[in-house]
């Protein structure tokens, strides 16, 4: 059965998935998504625990407008980061980009474990709590859950959106259209780093602690896996993606000590099964035309 | 049609995750009754990611623990032990901890990770459930609160047995070279501690070296260390790891004395280092050779299990947190702390009994501070003999020391 600490770590994977999905969207295979999130998560752990004016109190609490704050600048930092990245490598194409966003995670992962204000390897703990039980959660990451898919639902229909699916489709041929096409890709990293910074920080009151592993290479691929089997068409595959691949290591404990293997088969067999992921187009209209009983 | 395909699909997914979380929003039976049957134990150790290695020692531990415990008190309030991979990572080890909560259990053991421990433990901590942590070594652990507790000595207390035992034999070392990977927890915690020792002991080392954790060729740091000619290497990185820098260290030809720290407590490093670990020193918090009834008969059976080899002391640690769960929940039961409360009472109570008393354990005898540090007097400092062949060895106790201060106390940040 899923308990509500689950739920919020289901939710904070699909927040995740659609970090990836939205560079996807615009063509760009980026693997940075753990990096930013890494930033928001340190930055909410440092603020909480070092910055008194937010308010945190002896007994471990936290005030739930001071968690707002930090999920905006959390956010705002993996945002500017991005930004400032992004011009760099956003030149690069299919697997050079993939290989420079994951130097990214790397140098972000190794400034963490060797600022000195960061803990080191053993990170930052006892970081104060908002809620009192997991439960309390739920609001912050599903809230932030429908903000994500309310601007990719929107994005579809704007030029914006449209820009995206065009370099998505042909490059070449987007920007012999007139189209921005730098300006277009930017835009769609800034706002996956936006996501994963927000995340991130959410993240950090949530475990209770943060350090550099939080965003490494390893979380680069989890997250890729959200996207490649929910789908990468639709903004709801890599939330459904996310949703389930997280839930699918706690819900196989019954079976004891293969569940990692089940696990491992899965991700080996959605790919071959879907290729194109759980959700795609072709199932959303579908599921549009359901109910009209055949009806031209 | 797609746009509304997709509207469609998000409120199916709204609808199921508020569903979810209405099922799901019940955690904990604190509130119920305690059932009369056997009390149910929760540990929660890594099977899976690169802590498995120490898990797998821990979960031998746990089921001699299990065997020494039906023998041990026929009448007593029986306990069964619900084992849950904690993963090696924090999010694993908060499901397993939720997961056991949930299920009733009255105290947990683990997790394996003090990293973990750190996202696990204020989970049970607000839920008033006992902890007691079999391998978390690192400072600040039962200061995350009343219910945290562990029975593992924290390396400030161990790590500089072995450094004076080295200068015991070598009086005129003054050039020590140290080795750790900087990128682990408990690697930077210890090396500190090491570093800290040395300076006592008015020693500079020549050399810090700073390797990674999942490093396993260390031709570079070694061949900067030995043109400033150490007379002492001090390493302090893990299992793995430790095997392959031991073995290069002589392969590239030095002969003087090492040092390791509790990361290569483990007989899994014999294999790896194979003849090159003869002669290194190292500072346990156990030893075989300890001749009490307990640490006998947890010999014994660890021996029937697994065939005669003597048991690492991470699998000593994990019986010993069974075993002290285990005689305070059968105090308690005596006392009658069990009979009429809520699981949430009896948690409590347990707890405060646990910390209240003294136990004979593998370990030697031990104690908690009020605020849950194990008090622990004796240690032990070992060599590792290497049988000819150079495929099996063992940890020959060559020193023990018991400590006068309580080693709690000393540490505290």
């Amino acid at each position: 059965m899923i308990d509500n600490g689950l739920l919020v770590q289901m939710l904070l994977g699909a927040l995740l998935g659609l970090s990836v999905y939205l560079p996807l969207a615009a063509g760009q295979l980026s693997l940075a998504t753990p990096a930013f999130y890494a930033v928001g998560g340190t930055l909410a752990a440092l603020l909480s625990t070092r910055w008194s004016a937010l308010g945190a109190t002896a007994s471990g609490g936290f005030p739930v407008p001071s968690l707002l704050l930090e999920l905006v600048l959390g956010g705002l930092l993996a945002g500017l980061l991005a930004l400032l990245v992004g011009r760099l490598v956003l030149r690069l194409q299919g697997i050079y980009l993939a290989i420079a966003t994951i130097a990214l995670v790397e140098i972000v992962r190794v400034a963490i474990l060797n600022l000195p204000f960061t803990g080191g390897a053993v990170g930052i703990f006892a970081i104060p709590q908002p809620f009192a039980t997991a439960a309390g959660y739920l609001l912050p990451a599903l809230a932030l859950l429908a903000l994500a898919g309310w601007v990719c639902q929107r994005l579809e229909g704007m030029p914006l959106g449209r820009a995206m699916a065009a370099i998505r489709d042909d490059e070449l041929a987007a920007r012999c259209m007139g189209i921005d096409t730098t300006g277009a890709k930017l835009t769609a990293f800034v706002l996956s780093a936006v996501l994963a910074g927000s995340t991130g920080a959410l993240a950090a009151h949530f475990l209770n602690t943060w350090n550099a592993r939080q965003g490494s290479f390893d979380a680069s691929i989890t997250t890729l896996a959200f996207v490649i089997l929910g789908g990468s068409r639709t903004w709801l595959g890599p939330v459904v993606g996310g949703l389930l691949l997280t839930a699918l290591p706690e819900l196989l404990r019954p079976v004891g000590d293969v569940r990692l293997v089940l696990f491992g088969l899965v991700i080996l067999l959605g790919p071959v099964l879907a290729p194109q992921g759980l959700i795609t187009p072709g199932l959303l209209e579908r599921l549009g035309r359901w109910g009209e009983g055949g009806k031209p | 049609m797609r746009q509304r395909g997709a509207l469609r699909l998000a409120a199916l997914l709204a609808a199921g995750i508020g569903a979810l979380a209405w099922l799901g929003r019940s955690s904990d039976p604190a509130a119920k009754p305690l059932s009369a049957g056997p009390l149910t134990l929760g540990a929660a150790i890594a099977f899976t990611g690169n802590a498995n290695l120490y898990g797998q020692d821990q979960r031998m531990g746990l089921a001699v623990a299990e065997r020494w415990a039906q023998q041990s008190a026929p009448g007593g309030r029986p306990v069964r032990l619900q084992l849950e991979d904690g993963a090696s990572d924090e999010p694993s080890a908060i499901a397993a901890f939720n997961l056991l909560i949930r299920q009733g259990v009255i105290a947990l053991i683990g997790p394996t990770l003090s990293q973990q421990a750190f996202a696990a433990d204020p989970i049970a901590q607000r839920q008033g459930v006992p902890v007691v942590a079999p391998s978390n070594t690192a400072q600040g652990i039962p200061e995350i609160g009343h219910f945290i507790s562990r029975v593992s000595a924290q390396s400030s207390v161990i790590a500089p047995l072995s450094l004076d035992e080295a200068l015991r034999r070598d009086p005129a070392i003054q050039r020590v070279a140290v080795f750790y990977a900087q990128d682990d927890a408990y690697s930077t915690a210890e090396v500190a501690i090491f570093q800290k020792a040395l300076a006592a002991r008015g020693l500079t080392p020549v050399t810090v070296q700073r390797t990674q954790l999942a490093d396993n060729d260390f031709q570079t740091p070694i061949t900067a260390t030995l043109p400033l000619k150490p007379q002492l290497v001090v390493l302090s990185v893990q299992a793995v790891a430790g095997g392959n820098l031991i073995r290069q260290l002589r392969e590239l030809g030095y002969r003087g004395q090492i040092v390791v720290g509790n990361g290569l407590n483990t007989p899994n490093i014999y294999p790896i280092c194979q003849r090159w670990c003869d002669g290194i020193l190292i500072a346990q918090a156990y030893s075989p050779e300890l001749n009490t009834p307990v640490n006998r008969r947890f010999l014994q059976l660890f021996q029937q299990a697994h065939g005669d080899r003597p048991p690492p002391q991470i699998t000593a640690q994990a019986f010993t947190a069974y075993q002290v769960l285990f005689e305070a929940i059968q105090r308690l039961q005596r006392k009658g702390g069990l009979t009429g409360v809520t699981l949430g009472q009896a948690r409590a109570n347990l707890m405060s009994e646990l910390l209240s008393g003294t136990y004979n354990t593998p370990l030697g005898p031990i104690g908690f501070s009020p605020e849950g540090e194990v008090l622990q007097d004796r240690f032990y400092v070992a060599e590792v003999r290497m049988a000819p062949g150079g495929r099996d060895g063992r940890f020959a106790l060559v020193r023990e020391r018991t400590l006068t201060e309580i080693p709690g106390q000393e540490s505290k940040p």
